[in-house]
């Protein structure tokens, strides 16, 4: 027990430290980018790509708990699935605001349909679906699979998302990977890396709280349950 | 996406009846005028605050779960048992 205290203690700290610096880097050293990418709004950038990066990190992990869960279902296994769908959710919904106000200084407009942007926000809806289907549909053993079942299909949208860019071109830039420019000043590609860190270490300690959480709950769930069959019996 | 804006005279500091905008016509692409520096603030505001308000709802959360806790680990122990 003291040691996972140690070490949830230890990530927050490095998550701390990692965004300070991140958050000095973006503010005061990284340069602005050209016009055409949106000059001093390109800065978003470097919250928003690794926004999404933390994203597929969270689906991930909502994929493995799912898939582990369906294969045989145990409450730890389901709570990472809970865990991953909903930080996926919040990390969905900072890449999806952050992107149109970036996209307004560089496209003159916030939305446009374009496939990433459309794939992106189907993935977004499915982990939305998940939680919200964990939040009202109770937690019984069959409501539990279904959420897990959708937790696999979902993540299934993830690569489409990735691919989408090279595979049906679109508005959404190609700066990294394959058949990008890349970034030109040295400062830019120490800040990406810097906030795809951050995000990392945000991600998991997101992650491990919401794991937690969904772990205390169905321990008390079922501690009322037996608390409540124990006082009946006592009555009788 | 499209966009409204009024035709009007290219030189703004004369303004005469005949200069006033009689139409609204749509441009393609959008309006430039935005401040990149307004939508930075905005963009990192919505994040964080997306953010915090995730660790505030988590944090809330945790801490009724312990509250319920300790209140049933209470009524369990003055709770009649079976002999």
């Amino acid at each position: 027990m003291k040691t996972k205290t140690l070490l949830f203690s230890t990530l927050f700290a490095f998550t701390a430290f990692a965004f300070s610096v991140l958050l000095y880097l973006i503010f005061f050293v990284v340069p602005q980018a050209q016009i055409a990418a949106g000059g001093l709004a390109q800065k978003i950038f470097y919250f928003h790509a690794p926004s999404g990066y933390a994203m597929y990190l969270s689906g991930a992990f909502c994929f493995v708990g799912s898939a582990l869960y369906l294969a045989a279902p145990s409450d730890s296994r389901n709570a990472l699935a809970r865990a991953g769908a909903e930080c996926a959710v919040v990390f969905g919904i900072m890449m999806l605001t952050s992107g149109p106000l970036w996209a307004k200084k560089a496209w003159g407009v916030y939305w446009a349909w374009d496939p990433r942007l459309t794939t992106t926000l189907l993935s977004v809806l499915v982990y939305v679906a998940i939680v919200v289907l964990r939040a009202f549909s109770g937690d019984g053993e069959a409501e539990r699979k279904f959420a897990a079942a959708l937790g696999v299909l979902g993540t299934v949208n993830l690569p489409i998302i990735h691919y989408s860019v090279q595979k049906w071109g679109g508005n959404h830039p190609t700066v990294i990977g394959k058949g990008g420019g890349g970034l030109a000043h040295p400062m830019m590609k120490l800040t990406l890396g810097i906030g795809f860190l951050s995000m990392t270490l945000l991600a998991l300690l997101l992650v491990w709280m919401r794991t937690r959480l969904a772990v205390s709950a169905t321990a008390l769930a079922r501690a009322e349950e037996e608390a409540m069959a124990l006082t009946a019996d006592g009555e009788e | 996406m499209t966009n409204f804006s009024m035709q009007s005279s290219p030189d703004s500091t004369v303004r005469t009846p005949e200069s006033r905008s009689t139409e609204f016509v749509p441009v393609e692409g959008g309006s430039e005028g935005t401040s990149a520096g307004t939508l930075l603030v905005t963009a990192y505001f919505v994040m964080w605050a997306v953010l915090l308000g995730f660790l505030f709802m988590t944090w809330r959360r945790q801490g009724r779960i312990e509250q319920r806790m300790a209140e049933l680990d209470a009524e369990l122990r003055r709770a009649p048992r079976k002999p």
